[in-house]
């Protein structure tokens, strides 16, 4: 991978080069208190970019597959239906993305792009969509007591499927190229060779940033294999049933949530367009059928289905990555205490309680 | 990533209503066509066992079984009325433009099971998707042993194709047995469960060699299930297909995923060893 080394004050001109070459560029921006989001950048607010925020709750994940998007319009009059798709193919650029995120979207690829059918809404976002990573390296704005990305092996500084990574060394950042269109981007004068010292400044600075997550102990393997073989006892779904609300807010800010919902609406005489929603799981009208039968009616095998699809290793093998980016943003909007960190820990913990693994005595 | 642009996997191609057919009480059958030739063409190789999605613009959309054979001239769906777009099916009058895309998923396997016997065992509107498996198989009797059908009702009012009982009833080489719940107006047939033809006199279920098709209300399900399995069907020999909720039908709005499958692109059709994998109520 390519690196060069850029100034801190010229940072920002990546933006910058990003608008002159047409992109529309999403920053993330602070609001009041916790509170952050990624906008698109104008001439006004390009200053108030952040490059050390806590990461918005509402994941970047709606470039590429918006809450509501609008998948058709139809009209019909004179015994006549004309059927238009409406694709929209924007020249998007995502500054700031972080680490957990960008596997998100990769997760997303795997699972739009991948298998027997192509999306082809999504495709066309993601087709023209420039990736600028930063990693966290701010243990105080950028590390969430939430956050646990070591865990899930995405972070805090991704290894690929982003075009360009940056990483914060002190009065210079480290620019990584991931793609060609990245690389290309090294012609800019802003961008200079750098020198071992500061890839030796790097991983120095990863060393020290591992070691600062507050949740380091939900480690998915022993549950990923008790899910995997269905050895999560029953008490232990019925508990997270129990503590979960049915809020479905843990979907919302799920970078690597996909399901959707569809819905049309008479946008006026003899015409309808038909969009999608993002829908969830948590809710219980998500498996209703017509007619009223419902195969999942039970909060607590509405939680079971969210953990297994995540964890599930069969999904695993055919995503490539599990559905769990350790952003631990479910785990902060989470009143139940349920959020992905907690329930890794609970299953590890309660499940193992019952493994017979120790050599009898006598 | 893939520089072709894919073909829209959510765009509905226009449908025309032919005409409509009454069936039992708010059943009806709709027999339709795609406005483009070529397309019509294209659909017509579904396999029996496959699903469309039927769109009524202003409505929504939803996954209906395809009932007729793919060997058959026309193209059909039998709806009943329980929710909103099928309400608004029924009131679809010939002439009347609707979307339909697809077939999707996987249907059932007729080619494997070659030489095999065949029994149906349907109860209620469990008859609609096992409709195409059964006249396709019919019309190709020579390429499997027995053939026999098993059709439960509540009342005789509504056993279901009607016109196609009476037919499959005068095959030579297929077996037609009807039941209802409750008998009246002047049923001299059968009374009982569809597992109770099973036991009747000059009844004889193959078992070896045999591929179950069950399909109808879950209860009926479930004891049709213990029927065959006390007759000494193994779990892999009895297939159905699956019913659930569904916005996509190609394996990305995630409604119908159960366990390891999304049952749109996985299913519908599935074996009973598979169901019971799948851990879920039918």
């Amino acid at each position: 991978m390519k690196a060069r080394v850029i100034d801190r004050a010229d940072v920002l001109k990546i933006v910058d080069l990003l608008r002159e070459r047409g992109y529309e560029v999403a920053a993330p921006f602070t609001g009041r208190g916790r509170d952050t989001f990624f906008e698109p950048v104008t001439d006004e607010n390009r200053a108030k970019i952040e490059l050390h925020l806590p990461n918005p709750y509402y994941p970047p994940k709606r470039y590429v597959l918006p809450p509501i998007e609008r998948l058709l319009k139809v009209r019909s009059g004179n015994g006549e239906l004309r059927i238009e798709p409406t694709c929209e193919e924007p020249k998007r650029a995502i500054f700031g993305i972080r680490s957990c995120d960008v596997a998100g979207i990769y997760h997303l690829d795997r699972f739009y792009l991948g298998r027997d059918y192509r999306d082809p809404y999504y495709e066309k976002r993601r087709r023209n969509l420039f990736l600028v990573n930063v990693v966290c390296t701010d243990p105080v704005r950028d590390l969430g007591d939430e956050c646990f990305c070591v865990c899930a092996d995405t972070g805090p500084a991704a290894r690929d499927h982003f075009d360009l990574q940056l990483m914060d060394l002190g009065d210079e950042f480290l620019a990584a190229a991931g793609s060609p269109a990245g690389e290309q981007l090294f012609a800019e004068p802003i961008f200079k060779t750098g020198t071992p010292a500061h890839i030796e400044r790097r991983r120095a600075i990863l060393t020290d940033v591992r070691g600062r997550f507050k949740t380091n102990t939900s480690w998915f393997s022993a549950t990923v294999r008790y899910i995997t073989r269905s050895e999560v006892l029953e008490k232990t779904w019925e508990e997270i049933g129990r503590r979960c609300l049915e809020c479905g807010g843990c979907t919302y800010v799920c970078p690597a949530c996909t399901c959707f919902t569809v819905s049309d609406r008479e946008t006026g005489p003899g015409e309808v367009e038909r969009v999608r929603i993002w829908d969830s799981c948590a809710l219980s009208g998500f498996t209703r059928m017509a007619g009223g039968f419902n195969p999942r009616r039970a909060v607590h095998d509405r939680r079971n289905r969210r953990f297994f699809r995540k964890l599930a290793h069969y999904f695993i093998q055919r995503e490539l990555s599990m559905a769990c980016m350790g952003c631990g943003r479910c785990t902060a909007v989470c009143h139940g205490d349920v959020g992905m960190a907690s329930v890794v820990e609970m299953m590890r913990r309660e499940t193992a309680v019952t493994e017979q693994h120790e050599p009898a005595a006598r | 990533m893939n520089p072709q642009p894919a073909e829209n996997i959510y765009l509905p191609k226009t449908a025309v209503l032919d005409r409509v057919a009454d069936d039992i009480a708010a059943v009806k059958t709709f027999f339709w066509h795609f406005e483009d030739a070529g397309e019509q063409a294209r659909f017509k190789r579904f396999q029996p066992g496959q699903f469309a999605q039927v769109s009524l613009f202003g409505v929504g959309e939803f996954p209906a079984s395809l009932p007729p054979s793919p060997t058959e001239g026309e193209t059909f769906f039998t709806i009943r009325e329980v929710g909103s777009c099928s309400a608004a099916m029924h009131r679809l009058r010939p002439g009347d433009r609707f979307g339909v895309r697809g077939p999707y998923g996987r249907g059932f396997p007729m080619d494997e099971y070659r030489d095999k016997n065949l029994v149906f065992v349907a109860g209620g509107i469990g008859l609609i998707p096992l409709r195409s498996c059964i006249v396709y198989a019919v019309q190709h009797r020579d390429h499997y042993r027995q053939i026999q059908v098993y059709y439960g009702a509540r009342t005789p009012k509504e056993l279901m194709y009607a016109a196609d009982l009476r037919e499959w009833q005068r095959t030579s080489g297929v077996e037609c047995h009807l039941t209802v719940d409750r008998a009246g107006d002047g049923w001299a047939g059968h009374v009982g469960v569809v597992g109770s033809l099973f036991k009747r006199p000059g009844v004889r279920v193959p078992v070896e060699d045999t591929i179950a098709f069950v399909c109808g209300p879950p209860v009926m399900f479930r004891f049709v299930i213990r029927d065959l399995k006390a007759l000494g069907f193994q779990d892999r020999h009895i297939v159905s297909t699956l019913e659930r909720y569904m916005k996509c039908g190609v394996g990305k709005c995630g409604h119908c995923c159960i366990g390891m499958a999304y049952v749109c692109v996985d299913g519908p059709v599935f074996t009973y060893e598979q169901i019971h994998r799948l851990g879920e109520d039918i």
